[in-house]
């Protein structure tokens, strides 16, 4: 599918495109309906800086020309996923830029998401589908015993026809970050983690690992680790010292971390959590991430999570004595182990620090 | 990374959290000026003007109320949730488990249950704790606290307010739900009138 371009250059792009067929033209008004409803939605976050900032990462990675051509919509959903429309609307979820370190990272995945929009890739899948339904149909009318067999290799094969089209979108985005200046290596960390984090969610919740299976039947995606080893051999050949931006990245999501962090401690997901915020750390622990830390082990209740909690918010406070939550969560944790004199005396700090809090009366009543 | 494909989600909690098969016996007419026991439980209310039982369950030691219909107007009971015990029924066990009520919590834990159990449950993260007080619910100290929640693909607000207490290892909480617009303000009072009444037999 990709037009053939000499290394170092990205395969010529055809500018604003227009819905050629009646398929095509079906799709892209299904896309701008849902494309009017998420725009005007409650869950889309408008901070003009946050999405300045997302758009001029795509317009990097993919160039000016290309970039005109899309919408980035960001949607609060603590998942990691992001997702494209073929009339050029492309959604973010926040859970997504809280796992993601660097611009590199966020270039990739952009990337990705603006690829399978240059690919065409829904109105593909589509005619697919419904070729596929229709033969399913036809099987159906037959009868005999093989119709079922029939109906689930077809849908066999519009599945791994996605898997070939993941695979396709990386190898373009590979591409652009390889023109941009980005270091490629940071898309197969990125799935390196994710894939981690998704066995630690498992593991936490008593399942079992599926980073190992093979090719799964139904799998839309290719699986991780094969994903992970094609990225990585694409990378292996770039040139040293390409940028990674991640001085310029941790800045922008300065003011959005506290929000993503909560979002992601209500899941009711200990272990994938604890991964990702020890993730998240690796150049040291923060107060808001010491914070989050101490509030997972907090709620989650254990008679030792509780001294592990009230250290992390020591911890915490140390490097910000003016971190109210942490003092509100040290107070709470600390009562809870039965330690009352300590524990009252961080909850009268925070109603110092905050003295309008919403639950400032709540807490009153734990004071005396 | 995927491409999006729709997903179906119904409005109200007892109508997406009541699976198909629980005795969806039909809704009933509570008459005002008696007590009535609530979510098969020895938590009773009396009611002064008239509610409709809805008949789906949030989920085992649940009922709900309405004036108008759920998604303007709801009360839910939870009548001594156990311990290690969800809120409600649980969507999915395996990829959306929910927390759980310990009987050692605090009752300034109850909210972030609430709030979590929500998130979770109707698949949403514009659900928020807006304040929290202490209040007597059936003659128990308890917490009263306000929420303000939106459900996808829906995008009307709802506000919440809840009263909640733990006796003898068991919560006992009452809910009123509605819309920010006109119905939360409107109805509120009918609902405070309730908790009024509560009583644990």
């Amino acid at each position: 599918m990709l037009a053939v371009a000499t290394p170092g250059e990205l395969p010529p792009y055809a500018g604003a495109y227009q819905p050629q067929t009646k398929d095509e033209r079906g799709l892209w008004m299904q896309s701008d309906e849902e494309e009017r409803i998420v725009r005007d939605s409650a869950f889309v976050i408008r901070d003009a800086a946050l999405n300045a900032y997302l758009r001029d990462v795509l317009c990097r990675a993919v160039g000016t020309a290309r970039c005109e051509g899309v919408r980035i919509h960001i949607v609060r959903d603590a998942a990691f996923n992001a997702n494209m429309s073929p009339n050029g609307f492309m959604r973010v979820f926040t859970g997504a830029l809280l796992r993601i370190r660097d611009e590199a990272e966020l270039a990739s995945m952009l990337g990705h998401e603006f690829a399978h929009f240059e690919l065409r890739h829904t109105l593909v899948g589509f005619k697919q589908e419904r070729h596929a339904h229709n033969l399913a149909i036809w099987a159906g009318l037959l009868g005999g015993g093989s119709a079922i067999g029939v109906q689930l290799a077809l849908i066999g094969s519009t599945y791994e026809f996605s898997r070939a089209q993941e695979t396709e979108a990386d190898m373009l985005s590979s591409r652009f970050l390889e023109v941009a200046g980005f270091d490629r290596q940071c898309a197969a960390d990125l799935w390196q983690r994710i894939a981690d984090e998704t066995d630690e969610t498992a593991r936490g919740r008593r399942q079992r690992s599926q980073r190992y299976d093979p090719v799964g039947f139904l799998a839309t995606h290719p699986t991780n680790l094969t994903r992970m080893r094609y990225l990585a051999a694409a990378a292996a050949d770039q040139p040293s010292g390409r940028r990674t931006g991640q001085e310029a990245y941790r800045a922008a999501m300065k003011p959005w971390r506290a929000l993503l962090l909560a979002d992601q401690l209500k899941r009711n997901d200990f272990a994938g959590t604890e991964y990702l915020l020890g993730q998240l750390a690796q150049d040291g622990w923060t107060e808001e991430l010491l914070f989050a830390r101490g509030e997972l082990y907090r709620l989650r209740r254990h008679p030792r999570d509780l001294v592990a909690a009230a250290r992390f918010y020591t911890d915490a406070i140390a490097l910000d004595p003016k971190h109210a939550e942490s003092q509100r969560g040290l107070g709470l944790a600390l009562l809870r182990s039965g330690e009352v004199e300590r524990g009252r005396l961080a909850l009268r700090r925070y109603l110092e620090l905050v003295p309008a809090a919403s639950d400032a009366p709540m807490l009153a009543t734990l004071l005396s | 990374m995927t491409r999006s494909f729709p997903r179906i989600r119904t409005l109200a909690l007892p109508l997406l959290l009541a699976s198909a098969t629980a005795a969806i016996a039909g809704n009933t007419l509570i008459v005002p000026g008696q007590p009535v026991a609530v979510a098969k439980s020895t938590l009773t209310v009396v009611p002064s003007r008239e509610w409709n039982k809805l008949g789906a369950r949030p989920g085992r030691n649940t009922e709900s109320w309405t004036l108008d219909g759920a998604p303007l107007n709801e009360v839910t009971f939870y009548g001594g949730i156990e311990n290690d015990r969800t809120l409600f029924r649980e969507v999915s066990k395996k990829e959306k488990p929910l927390p759980r009520f310990a009987a050692t919590m605090l009752l300034t834990d109850i909210p972030a249950l609430v709030e979590s159990s929500y998130r979770i449950a109707l698949d949403t993260p514009l659900m928020r704790i807006a304040a929290a007080e202490p209040a007597e619910l059936a003659g128990n100290k308890a917490i009263r606290f306000r929420y303000v929640f939106t459900l996808p693909e829906e995008e009307v607000e709802r506000q919440g307010e809840a009263v909640a207490t733990i006796v003898d290892g068991r919560l006992y909480m009452l809910s009123f739900e509605a819309p920010t617009i006109h119905f939360y303000d409107r109805d509120l009072p009918s609902f405070r009138a309730l908790v009024a009444t509560a009583r644990l037999q």
